[in-house]
């Protein structure tokens, strides 16, 4: 989610609640004989309002389970959650006058401290990523679809390459028509032009299938971005810079297709790696925030028992 | 007495010698025929026995006297002295062989499949294995658009044993020479492709071709079960009088005699095909099993807990606006099906899966033998001979008029108030024309003279603007087109053309204007339809006129009413608006998050409801069409084969399953558990007040958009953005 002017009101919102809280908090601290603290009413209420948002915010995972409930617009649960987690963090501070307290509030505190920040990291994430995915990776697909896709780049590419190997074996009617158009042998007769034949080089055939087997076929069998030199867009290019030097003209046309199934390749495990970035985060923002949510009801009942 | 009036006058004998022989023929014959009649065999390639000669392939080169001939139409002389196999005229033939062979792709398709090109096993005999002249790959094509016979140009020899084939033994005067020197060849009538020519295929020019030039277009891979019927059977049925023997025997396993017992189930609605039947005795029973009602997703729930569930729902229950009050259900046979009780028998004469054998397209309804019955099973080539055959076609249109012209023209809404005396007065007067896949049926510009229904197979609609041409509609059985030229006295003011096989009901300029003086409830009804059609077309027009179109075509976001977009800035990629399109439809999503791109929104695969939906295209019911508002809807006879679903480009009609109850086959009268399927599209969540993609995006990412404001406004931005 992208936090623009459309965040306005939650953040006049959230800038108000902080104020208030503030304002409130300096005189109940400097009245209190031994400082702010959490036990007392006003940090109770601190608590409970701390809580209350914590508890919100943690009720998103909840309500993604079940999306077409009409419980109000998923796009306002989630400006709730950025917001009232936002804010439910310098509440629980002033809630326990700055300081951490026992063991289980002292942990509770650093885990607190850990969905805070993972927060807002995963937040800024998500502010940019999607834009950089989008700018970076045009030929960008369903993140599940991506193994199938790789398996299809792998067909295409050995298919391209048996068939300019075909044409470059003199094969005419396996040639495409380009091939054909492109041969070095083709003329003009009667005022017609035709193409007489392709350019047989077998030589080329098996630099084309040696490259194909040493270079492309390793690397989109390869799962992730690093290892294979084709992985590498500046050195790709050199290689099949190379390549098509090596090459005769009428099957250029393939070396680009296949160099345009590498770079839809290198985009796929860029995405790949993208999409581990933008929701690698979640693996530690909801497991401890569950946890923080489970303990906190704990310090609750305790404290209030005892 | 003879024409030129020898009759009774013995005709006087000459006498020559052919390699030695001495030989006596009758004044005026050949030395070709003089050497065949007396066992000695002259090579040929332009000339049978059974055509006139016109030497233009000189093959049968032979020594007569001190000169070389072309002995085919070289007549014998008297004390000629005739040398077929000297060396010279085995080194000119040889050389003539040679030449052939350089401008013929060789194996050619004849050679590949039977081995017997006369050119590549004259030239394996004089031992012309590799021709001394270059080979001439000349660009003269390849014609594929008969159903029942392959033209391959460059592998004519331009003996025109074809074209003698097709004018002087059969009469038929569709084949011709055309062009000269390396473009020279065969063409059907004004050069016109086969498919699209007047050729009847009665396939004597194939059985007179010496090469691949023109080759029997088996249908690869099929053999049809059932028993094999000989040529001579099928050549003493009317249907297939003039037929050429040959072909049908080429063509032994595209047609079979199929007997089928009472309760029998010929074939299955939705199932694929690609065979016709042709009743030769006994009833059948034409149906639809599937629940004639439509999917219909309301709201189940209640408060907070509201979601949506699919369920159907005839059109007497839920009826839909625009909803057509259409009483009857097009079919792939000689009749419709009433609304009401959608079954109907066919007998004797009559043929059924014409569109699915032709277009492949899935079966359109169920077939059941009501009495023990013969029928000939045919796959196209076969079905496509007897459609061009002239007495098949008469009993077919005799067929027509007699069962299937009523309930055709009531099918038609604005025509349903026909008089039963008017619609005879009809019979007589309609004709049946069909056109074959991208035939003009008529132009937009010329003057309109009759009306059209449409019987069988798809007509687009468009209209030829500055810049390309437009889509205005896909009409498909039940659809017609020409009135607005009528009603007006205007030029036709759109090009219909044919998108498969099609096969039109021509109602002549003059029976029209009769029938709007005799009824002018029809009149008032036809002149409303075609005010609104031109209103649609001018609105269109003013909506592509207004926006920069050239950025949104590209991609057919033009063609849409409504999109569903995502902001790529703002989307993550969380995969919510799928999830809650599937809780919202009974688990089955009708959107994927994928599809066109522009600028930064991704066009998710959601029904767009396009302004060309290539969905309507094949439905062999007719069941999906578009309201006025140009919404798609899916009428109650789906029969969910899934071509829309197929058809569409963009992946977003869904095909639903339904459990039903239906006859168990085994034991009639039990009824069986099933599971149906049905056609879906994106219904925007109509029942509530906001499609449940966009209601459980949490980023704000997803939007329903109105195509041409939105991208005009963005574009609008864009471009202030830019100049500031």
């Amino acid at each position: 989610m992208r936090i623009d002017e459309t965040h306005r009101k939650w953040f006049i919102g959230s800038v108000i609640g902080l104020a208030v809280a503030l304002v409130v908090y300096i005189p109940y601290s400097r009245s209190s004989p031994q400082g702010a603290t959490g036990g007392s009413v006003m940090g109770l209420v601190y608590g409970s309002v701390g809580s209350a948002f914590m508890l919100f915010a943690g009720l998103l995972g909840l309500r993604k389970k079940f999306p077409i409930w009409r419980i109000g617009r998923a796009q306002a649960w989630m400006r709730g959650h950025l917001w009232l987690g936002f804010l439910a963090f310098p509440i629980i501070l002033l809630h326990g006058g700055f300081h951490f307290g026992g063991a289980l509030t002292t942990t509770l505190m650093w885990l607190f401290i850990i969905v805070f920040v993972s927060g807002i990291f995963g937040a800024i994430l998500q502010h940019y990523m999607p834009r950089l995915t989008t700018e970076r990776i045009p030929m960008e697909t369903i993140y599940e679809q991506i193994e199938r896709v790789r398996a299809q780049l792998m067909e295409e590419a050995a298919k391209l390459v048996e068939e300019a190997v075909d044409a470059l074996a003199g094969n005419l009617e396996k040639a495409t028509a380009e091939e054909r158009a492109c041969s070095a042998s083709a003329g003009t007769m009667g005022g017609l032009t035709v193409a007489s034949g392709l350019q047989v080089d077998e030589e080329a055939a098996v630099e084309l299938r040696g490259f194909f087997t040493r270079e492309i076929q390793p690397f989109l069998q390869h799962v992730g971005s690093r290892g294979p030199a084709l992985s590498d867009p500046g050195r790709a290019e050199a290689l099949f810079r190379q390549l098509r030097v090596l090459l005769p003209g009428n099957v250029r046309s393939t070396v680009d297709d296949l160099e345009n199934v590498c770079e839809e390749k290198r985009q796929l495990d860029q995405q790949r790696r993208y999409h581990t970035v933008l929701h690698g985060w979640l693996l530690v923002h909801i497991p401890i925030s569950y946890a923080l949510l489970l303990l906190g009801a704990v310090h609750a009942v305790i404290a209030l028992r005892y | 007495m003879s024409p030129d009036g020898t009759a009774g006058k013995p005709v006087p004998q000459v006498q020559l010698t052919i390699d030695g022989v001495a030989v006596s023929v009758p004044q005026g014959t050949t030395i070709f025929d003089a050497a065949r009649i007396n066992g000695i065999p002259i090579p040929t390639l332009c000339h049978q026995q059974n055509e006139n000669p016109i030497g233009v392939c000189r093959v049968c080169v032979v020594e007569a006297g001190p000169k070389l001939a072309a002995s085919c139409i070289r007549q014998a002389e008297q004390g000629m002295v005739v040398k077929t196999n000297t060396e010279q005229v085995v080194g000119v033939r040889k050389t003539l062989v040679e030449l052939l062979m350089s401008d013929h792709p060789s194996p050619c398709a004849r050679q590949q499949h039977s081995g017997d090109c006369e050119l590549e096993r004259m030239a394996e005999q004089a031992g012309v294995q590799h021709p001394r002249f270059p080979k001439k790959v000349t660009p003269r094509g390849k014609d594929e658009s008969s159903i029942a016979i392959a033209v391959d140009h460059e592998a004519c020899i331009l003996c025109e044993r074809c074209i003698r084939g097709c004018d002087d033994i059969r009469h038929n005067w569709v084949l011709a020479r055309r062009g000269k020197g390396y473009q020279a060849g065969i063409a059907f009538d004004t050069n016109l492709p086969m498919g699209s020519s007047s050729c009847v295929s009665c396939g004597e020019c194939m059985v007179s071709c010496p090469t691949g030039a023109l080759t029997n277009r088996a249908v690869v891979g099929t053999k049809l079960p059932g028993q094999a019927v000989d040529p001579d059977s099928l050549l003493g049925l009317p249907i297939f009088k003039n037929v050429s023997g040959t072909f049908l025997e080429l063509n032994s396993h595209a047609v079979v005699e199929r007997r089928f017992r009472a309760g029998d189930i010929i074939c299955r609605e939705g199932d694929f095909g690609a065979t016709a039947f042709y009743i030769l005795e006994g009833k059948v029973d034409v149906f639809l099993s599937s629940p004639i009602a439509h999917v219909k997703t309301q709201d189940s729930g209640r408060g907070f807990l509201s979601k949506l569930k699919s369920l159907l729902a005839p059109r007497a229950n839920d009826p839909r606006t625009e909803e057509v009050d259409r009483p009857f259900i097009p079919i792939d046979a000689s009749v419709d099906l009433p609304y009401d009780n959608p079954i109907a028998e066919l007998g004797p004469g009559e043929l059924f899966g014409e569109m699915t054998c032709m277009s492949y397209y899935p079966r359109s309804a169920t077939v059941r033998a009501k009495t023990d019955c013969t029928m000939l099973e045919m796959l196209r080539n076969v079905l496509d001979i007897m459609q061009r055959n002239k007495n098949f076609r008469d009993q077919l249109d005799r067929t027509y008029r007699k069962r299937a012209l009523d309930s055709h023209l009531r099918s038609v809404p604005v025509l349903a108030s026909l008089t039963p005396e008017f619609i005879d007065h009809l019979r007589e007067h309609v004709e049946l024309v069909r056109f074959a896949p991208g035939q003009v049926i008529c132009r937009q510009g010329e003057p309109g003279d009759s009306f059209y229904l449409v019987r069988l197979g798809f007509v687009k609609v468009s209209e030829h603007r500055p810049g390309g041409d437009m889509v205005l509609a896909y009409l498909a059985r039940g659809g017609y087109f020409g009135e607005i030229a009528l009603l007006g006295g205007i030029a036709r003011t759109a090009t219909c053309t044919a998108l498969d096989h099609v096969e039109v009901v021509r109602i002549p300029g003059e029976d029209f204007q009769l029938m709007l003086d005799k009824f002018p409830a029809i009149r008032q009804k036809l002149e409303a339809a075609a005010a609104e059609r031109i209103e649609a077309n001018r609105q269109r027009a003013m909506q592509v006129a207004n926006v920069p179109v050239e950025q949104f075509l590209n991609q057919g976001l033009m063609e849409a009413q409504s999109l569903l977009i995502l902001d790529l800035e703002r989307c993550t990629r969380c995969d919510q608006c799928v999830r809650a399109c599937a809780d919202a439809h009974d688990g089955v999503s009708r959107l994927i998050r994928e599809g066109l791109r522009f600028d930064k929104y991704l066009v998710a695969t959601s029904c767009r409801q396009c302004r060309d939906p290539l969905c309507m295209v094949g439905c062999p019911v007719g069941s999906i069409r578009r309201r006025n508002s140009l919404e798609v809807i899916i009428e109650d006879w789906c029969i969910g084969c899934g071509q829309c679903a197929n058809n569409c480009p963009y992946g977003n009609i869904n095909m639903h399953p339904f459990p039903v109850e239906q006859d168990d086959p085994t034991y009639p009268g039990r009824r069986i558990a099933s599971v149906k399927v049905k056609a879906t599209s994106c219904d925007l969540c109509l029942d509530h007040e906001e499609p449940s993609c966009v209601y459980a995006c949490p980023h704000d990412a997803a939007h329903r958009v109105n195509p041409p404001e939105f991208f005009a406004g963005l574009l609008k931005q864009r471009s202030t953005g830019m100049k500031g």
